[in-house]
């Protein structure tokens, strides 16, 4: 009975330590998420009729028929230090020149390592559609908040 | 309430001398044969390591066990080891090389016929390790497909890792030829502490081998051991 009961402490003990890291659960390389307001009253958020999102000299990443959102989230190119957006609504296209730099953060053993940007800017943009826009945070660490305010 | 614990604790360790204390008097009282203990080191090497370098070229590796016994039905135990590992997961390879030594005692719970020596055991170590881990390169995780990341050839090499941890183990040798054991031991053990590296995680340790996300790992090892007599006692 008492070399029974050791083998069923261990047993135990070998199922509690079988846990599931073999699967990726965290969040890793952020977005970054635009989100859209009034330009008349910066403070009221105002949905946008988007027809493409692409980058410059790259294919589609959505096509719509004027789908209407108030924020969006794009990824940025982890090869590269700049992603140039191009973003058409109702006909007209303006393009938007983002540089960051970037920094890959240890996540886990499954998910492996993540790319985080920092110092994010906007080098240039078009403003066709876009009136004017506000950098919130240059760290994009998370996807849950706006990086960057557009307004129209 | 965790007093009372503590006292049930305690009580129950002094029933359990008292008890065997009473035994071995009715023993001495009983027995008018001597029977011989005897004492010895029996040293052996983990079979397992050498066979898994054989078959799989990622990883080498090599343990001496030893161990003696000290009183009655328990042994002082020691483990020696080294490992060079290569480990490959989903997003990242990385490298792992060190050594470590284990040091503990065994309690043998088999009641042996007159001049065996098997044993059924548990045991408990405390565990040390020095290494040191490289990454060799990582794939930094990205959803989706429109931007596709190139694998980074880090080689980033993190030295003077350590680790501590203790073992609780269960295992059985047998005495096959004369003096000559085979043994089979199975452990479950527990992190204390350990030096990480900077932006990485010490997935493996030499010693402690995966170390799951809640800091506990197992191990096996299979051992062939001599027994090197030093001394007899009689009782």
């Amino acid at each position: 009975m008492k070399k029974y009961s050791t083998l069923i402490i261990l047993a135990l003990i070998l199922m509690l330590s079988c846990e599931k890291d073999d699967i990726c659960l965290e969040n890793t390389t952020p977005y970054l998420m635009l989100k859209f307001y009034s330009f008349e009253n910066d403070t009221l958020v105002k949905t946008i009729d988007i027809d493409s999102i692409r980058v410059l000299n790259k294919g589609l990443i959505s096509n719509y028929t004027a789908k209407s959102f108030d924020s969006i989230q794009i990824p940025l190119d982890i090869n590269q230090y700049t992603t140039s957006y191009q973003i058409t609504s109702e006909k007209t296209t303006d393009t938007i020149y983002f540089s960051y730099d970037r920094k890959d953060i240890f996540v886990s053993r499954s998910c492996g390592y993540k790319t985080n940007f920092e110092n994010l800017a906007i080098d240039s943009i078009t403003n066709n559609w876009i009136k004017a826009y506000n950098i919130n945070t240059t760290t994009i660490d998370n996807d849950t908040t706006a990086h960057i305010n557009i307004y129209h | 309430m965790i007093q009372r614990h503590i006292l049930i604790f305690i009580i129950s360790i002094l029933i359990h001398f008292s008890a065997n204390s009473q035994e071995q008097r009715q023993e001495k009282e009983q027995d008018s044969v001597k029977t011989k203990i005897n004492y010895a080191i029996r040293v052996g090497v983990d079979i397992s390591k050498p066979i898994k370098s054989f078959l799989d070229e990622d990883s080498k590796g090599l343990e001496l066990t030893g161990d003696m016994r000290i009183i009655n039905n328990y042994f002082a135990a020691v483990e020696l080891g080294f490992e060079d590992v290569l480990k490959t997961e989903d997003y990242l390879s990385f490298t792992t090389k060190g050594s470590y030594i284990k040091l503990g005692i065994n309690y043998n719970a088999y009641d042996n016929w007159i001049g065996m020596n098997n044993q059924i055991y548990v045991g408990a170590r405390y565990a040390f390790s020095l290494f040191e881990q490289t990454l060799n390169s990582y794939t930094p995780n990205v959803d989706g497909t429109y931007f596709i990341p190139t694998t980074v050839e880090a080689g980033t090499n993190f030295k003077d890792l350590n680790a501590h941890w203790l073992e609780f183990l269960f295992g059985m040798k047998v005495e096959t030829f004369k003096n000559l054991f085979l043994g089979a031991q199975f452990s479950v053990k527990k992190m204390i502490s350990t030096k990480e590296p900077e932006n990485f995680k010490n997935l493996y340790i030499p010693g402690f081998n995966r170390v799951f996300s809640n800091d506990l790992g197992i191990g096996f090892n299979y051992t062939i051991s001599y027994n090197l007599p030093i001394f007899n006692t009689y009782k």
